[in-house]
């Protein structure tokens, strides 16, 4: 198992590697750049230039690349080309407020996911199960844009139970906090369950198919009995991905319930980054979602490993 | 004479009669406007006068001092600055409206009142201004302002390293003067009556000599920046050593919710106090949900589509007619701004600029028939517009468009384009393309940054020599009747032209209200039309009145 | 159980064929539904004619800008004569008309940039699985490159860079959703490539090319038709999604994303039961993605599972 994460780690970092390129093309091939964005309307020729040279922009673009790259390998994230601030300053407090809601949404959502995905499970075919399948079917099949800003206007607007936009102000108390990332926190568990729920029952139903949970259910064993002991830590393996997939795209894929609820997150500031043709920025944030997926993406097969016999103790 | 303990004062009015007063005068109606509607039902004048004056002074109670202010502006992200040159956008004129100050005050008429200049004069031929400075006036951090910090301001908008984006609006000025430790003169180029006006406007906010590191603000201003935090959030707490009276409430907090529903969603919810930029559509909303209201300024602001002139089809002078007569300018402004807006005659001096704006010049309607002719003459059948929503109700005008060419024959396509990018890559290099213009602080400065012949701005890439002219000569003009006739000429050649000068390619159906929208605990909001929320005057007079 | 006597009634088809040895063998009896399948059906097919014949029997033209106001309710009259069944819209359309008109953008759309996306991703996935070595480590770590950057990103990156325009978008939710193909399909293609057959083709001389059309591609068929019904609601969403950063399908063109982002203020400040504007184009979308999936539940009751694994 060591020798899978060592290489799993070395194929992480070419990953990396590939992503910073990607990246590099397509924001070298978006119209306009920095200095033309940050100026805007009001841009003529000098003032261009002007900001270029000052901010180092009048580089050719791949020379920009590996200084950036040469920057990245010493731990130096550099300076935003748009606003001068430091990247490590624009990306830390936003780096703590996305794992912080990804954290509490994967609190929540990943053992309500995994009871309702067995209950659907053990009584397949019963209402419990028809409503439950019609009512992720129902979530995942709307934009998340609509459900936000659903209960927005339901539960900020119309009743003033909680705030419209999110707020994790450091000054806040506990419950200020709390109430300030509410909304935010329902939109994703609900977006997020829907897919685990209904991957965590398919799962399981198809492990019931297998001839060894045949052989169970002649023997008489008790249907639940067989989906807890048996079927469950068959299924972990998938379940566990896709756990992990789910918790990368609360990481980096958010984007839109960033901007409803206007919570200063990591996704919101690398589309800041892209439309602004912050290179240095763009760069920052692409590794760090990166970095989050080849981790998460690590820990979910080791996870799938230990919970299978067959694979913990390989031929 | 009546006697005026007898005349009725606003509370003698019935609840609903006296609830449309006061919004009227909320909303701005003039006292003569109210009047009229008072004496429609019934009132004498005398009553009528005595009532909106007891009105206006409820209205205008003392400011109060303290508690929080809470303000979303629509746009924010890390390339927020503090930096006032380099301010883009109406969160950057916030803050910097909090925690600096000008030499000049913009009033809400356009005229200028003393800010840190106490005493400003020019000289007989408008050729040299002498501005006096405020003394015993504080930066944030302890050191006194005077002359050199005026002048290492100025400096920061010349020469060939300066990244400024008002460049071009003090490039009249040859050289900026330290007579004594506080005052300095600026030495014009040429007669130029409009330069305190111009130093009201916020790139030319005063910071301390010597600054060249903008992650904190260090300014004279009402408040004390203490967080700032690009695309998230800052925090003002109110300068106690502050050299007027001024900042009313203790702590102004700044953020900005991208999503136009999301933003009002947080105001009617009362989230947040303030914001900026209210959907047209959303007012009837706002007006029925009480504790909040609009806040609508009349401006000059404009909507454009631009037809380049070095082109085709900008140049073709028929097309460009073509497209001017299929504009439904009345229904723009009745439906898609809902009323916020006047029409536009093709030219971007409207009667916001006053005595500059050109009532005798006739107005274009409407006329699908002229449209047709002119669209056959011209023998272009198709057009493709490059269309941003560069402000609310751009693509919606395109739309109307749209469906108006297709009724005389044009297919007119529309390409939307992302708005950011648009202004490096699309404006002014798309035969067809969109503009909007905020207000400028005159109708001289409007048409010398659009459409001047040498303007890097020139949004059709016109020229047009005898309008360069008459932009320097009118800028001298003392006499009023011939001022008028001048800026009269000016925009009767960007709308109509000559045989010999074609116009300017530009359609301007609609000019736009600043709307915005504001909690009723809020108050102090002024009118001055240059920008959102009465020209971001606001931080420093804004006052609650809950606490 | 009808699950279990399914699966006898495959073992004792053992002989007819030698696929049916496989794990993922596509079910040899005909594809029973369940009600909801069958509701599933129904719906996919009214939306699939809708998209074929939705413009001609739409009252109005899609970007007819009609007279009246924005956010009308639905029974609203026009002025010129004739009603707004489903009301109207933010710029005053008829909503009927643009959903009717929109059946053909969402569902063609997202059809081909589905087709497309397997088109390459299975492509890419089995010539991996095939070739392996160093094509399969490049063709890979691209694949994960794309994976690991949040889709809605690589949307914007591509369509900014290259302008919104419906071949464009077709091209991006194609290219982005091929990389999830890929991996089901190298994982297939790597599982059935060690199968005994396949090893006892190669031992026969077979060319690469027979192997993969005669071997590999039929036995992952089904699994891989699964997976086009969920790739084909991603596709929806996706599009709406970028819609959300106004640069999904341009205007006047209708499609169910952008209109529900166009009209979401309705919820906000249209009058009375004008607020259902971005109900009816979000109904749409559910009842076709719904509809996908309910179909898609009872094809993968055997494979889903399995399928379950290979898609991450």
């Amino acid at each position: 198992m060591q020798r899978m994460v060592i290489q799993r780690i070395l194929i992480g970092l070419v990953t990396l590697w590939v992503v910073s390129v990607l990246v590099f093309i397509m924001t070298s091939l978006l119209p306009g750049d920095v200095a033309s964005i940050v100026l805007g309307q009001a841009a003529t020729p000098e003032t261009l230039a002007a900001y270029r040279a000052a901010n180092g922009l009048d580089q050719p673009l791949i020379f920009q690349y590996f200084g950036w790259l040469a920057n990245m390998v010493t731990g130096d994230l550099g300076v935003s080309k748009a606003g001068g601030a430091k990247i490590y300053d624009l990306i830390a407090g936003r780096l703590g407020n996305t794992m912080f809601l990804a954290g509490l949404v994967a609190l929540i959502s990943v053992p309500l996911s995994v009871a309702l995905g067995l209950l659907a499970a053990m009584y397949p075919g019963t209402w419990i199960d028809r409503s439950l399948t019609f009512g992720t079917l129902a979530l995942i099949s709307v934009p998340d844009f609509f459900i936000a800003t659903f209960a927005v206007l339901i539960l900020a607007v119309q009743l003033g139970w909680l705030p419209a936009i999110a707020s994790v102000a450091p000054e806040n108390t506990f419950w200020q906090m709390a109430r300030g990332i509410a909304m935010p926190l329902i939109v994703l568990v609900i977006v997020v369950a829907a897919q685990m729920i209904r991957m965590t029952r398919a799962g399981i139903l198809n492990v019931m198919n297998s001839p060894y949970i045949e052989m169970a259910i002649l023997k008489g064993v008790r249907r639940k009995r067989i989906i807890l002991r048996h079927a469950f830590f068959n299924t972990i393996g998938p379940i566990v991905n896709v756990i992990a997939l789910n918790l990368a795209y609360l990481v980096s894929g958010v984007v839109i319930v960033e901007t409803i609820f206007a919570y200063p997150g990591l996704a919101k500031l690398m589309i800041d980054g892209v439309q602004t043709r912050d290179l240095p920025l763009v760069q920052a944030c692409a590794m760090i979602f990166c970095g989050t997926y080849v981790v998460l993406i690590i820990m979910a097969d080791v996870a799938a490993i230990l919970a299978n016999p067959r694979l913990r103790n390989p031929k | 004479m009546t006697d005026s303990r007898n005349l009725p004062t606003i509370d003698s009015l019935s609840g609903a009669d006296r609830e449309i007063v006061e919004t009227g005068l909320k909303r701005g109606a003039t006292r003569r406007e109210v009047m009229t509607w008072l004496m429609a039902s019934g009132a004498t004048i005398a009553a009528a006068g005595s009532i909106v004056s007891s009105a206006k002074t409820a209205l205008a109670a003392t400011p109060k001092k303290g508690g929080k202010l809470k303000f979303a502006s629509d746009l924010h992200g890390p390339s927020d600055t503090l930096d006032p040159g380099l301010n883009t956008s109406t969160i950057d004129y916030s803050r910097g409206r909090s925690v600096y100050n000008s030499l000049t005050q913009i009033n809400d008429d356009l005229s200028t009142r003393p800010e840190l200049a106490e005493e400003y004069s020019a000289n007989p031929d408008n050729t040299e201004w002498t501005f006096k400075l405020r003394k015993g006036v504080k930066f944030h951090d302890g050191s006194n302002f005077t002359a050199d910090d005026v002048i290492y301001t100025m400096s920061r908008h010349y020469g060939e390293k300066s990244t400024s984006k008002a460049k071009s609006l003090v490039a009249d000025v040859k050289e900026w003067k330290k007579v004594d430790s506080h005052t300095v003169k600026a030495i014009m180029k040429g007669p130029n009556a409009d330069l305190p006006v111009i130093l009201g406007t916020p790139h030319f906010k005063i910071i301390k000599d010597g600054t060249t590191e903008f992650q904190k603000a260090n300014g004279t201003g009402p408040y004390k920046m203490t967080e700032f935090n690009p695309g998230v959030r800052s925090i003002c707490v109110r300068n106690e050593h502050y050299w007027r009276d001024g900042g009313n409430v203790d702590l102004i907090e700044v953020t900005a919710i991208t999503d136009p529903v999301a933003r009002l969603s947080a105001l009617l919810s009362g989230d947040i106090d303030l914001m900026q930029g209210l959907n047209p559509k959303a007012i009837k909303k706002v007006e029925s949900t009480p504790g909040v209201g609009i806040w609508s300024v009349a401006s000059g602001a404009y909507f454009g589509i631009c037809a380049m002139t070095n082109t085709s089809p900008g140049n073709n002078r028929d097309f460009v007619l073509a497209l001017q007569h299929i504009q439904r300018r009345k229904k723009i402004v009745k439906s898609i701004l809902k009323g916020q807006g006047t029409v536009g005659n093709d030219h971007p001096i409207n009667i916001a600029y006053g005595a500059d704006h050109c009532s005798e010049l006739a107005q274009r309607t409407h006329d699908l028939d002229k449209a047709k002719f002119h669209l056959k003459k011209s023998g272009i059948t198709s057009a493709e517009l490059n269309v941003a929503e560069v402000a609310p109700g751009m693509t919606d005008i395109c739309l109307l468009a749209q469906r108006e060419a297709g009724k005389i024959g044009l297919d007119l396509k529309i390409k939307k384009v992302p708005n950011d990018g648009y202004w490096g890559a699309v404006w002014m290099k798309t035969p067809l393309n969109v503009v909007t213009w905020n207000m400028r602080p005159t109708a001289n400065v409007m048409m010398n940054l659009a459409f001047a012949p040498d303007a890097p701005w020139n949004d059709t890439l016109w020229k047009n020599e005898r309008l360069g002219k008459l932009l320097v000569e009118s800028r001298g003009v003392k006499d009023a009747a011939k001022r008028h006739e001048m800026y009269c000429e000016m925009q009767k050649i960007i709308s109509v032209g000559s045989d010999d000068h074609p116009p300017s390619g530009m359609v301007i159906p609609a000019h736009r209200n600043y709307v915005d929208a504001k909690s009723d605990k809020v108050e102090g909001i002024g009118r001055m039309p240059l920008g959102s929320l009465g020209g971001y005057e606001w931080p420093e007079f804004a006052w609650r009145t809950d606490v | 159980m009808t699950d279990t006597t399914q699966a006898a009634a495959s073992e004792s088809d053992q002989e007819t064929s030698i696929y049916d040895e496989l794990p993922d063998a596509p079910p040899k009896k005909k594809l029973k539904l369940t009600w909801t399948g069958k509701l599933g059906v129904i719906v996919v097919a009214f939306w699939v004619i809708i998209a074929v014949i939705g413009p001609w029997i739409a009252p109005y033209d899609q970007a007819e800008i009609l007279d009246m106001d924005s956010y009308l309710p639905p029974g609203a009259e026009i002025d010129s004569g004739g009603t707004h069944w489903l009301g109207s819209d933010n710029n005053e359309r008829d909503i009927l008309s643009r959903v009717l008109w929109g059946a053909r953008m969402t569902v063609g759309i997202s059809f081909f940039a589905t087709l497309l996306a397997y088109l390459m991703g299975v492509t890419a996935g089995i010539a991996a699985a095939v070739k392996k070595g160093w094509i399969d480590m490049i063709l890979s770590r691209i694949n994960d490159a794309i994976l690991s950057l949040p889709t809605i990103m690589l949307g914007l990156l591509i369509v900014v860079a290259l302008g919104s325009s419906i071949p464009i978008l077709i091209g991006t939710a194609a290219i982005i959703y091929a990389s999830s193909v890929y991996r089901i399909a190298r994982a297939y293609g790597q599982e059935i490539m060690v199968m005994d057959y396949v090893e006892s083709a190669q031992a026969r001389g077979e060319t690469i090319w027979w192997i993969i059309f005669r071997e590999v591609l039929p036995n992952a068929a089904m699994p891989l038709a699964t997976d086009f019904g969920l790739r084909l609601v991603f596709v929806v969403l996706f599009i709406s999604s970028l819609s959300f950063l106004g640069l999904g399908i341009q205007p006047p063109n209708a499609d169910w994303g952008s209109m529900v982002r166009g009209n979401l203020e309705a919820m906000q400040y249209a009058e009375g039961w004008g607020i259902l504007a971005p109900i009816w184009p979000a109904l749409a979308i559910a009842s076709f993605t719904i509809a996908i999936n309910l179909i898609v539940d009872d094809i993968s009751a055997k494979s889903g599972g399995d399928l379950a694994k290979k898609m991450i």
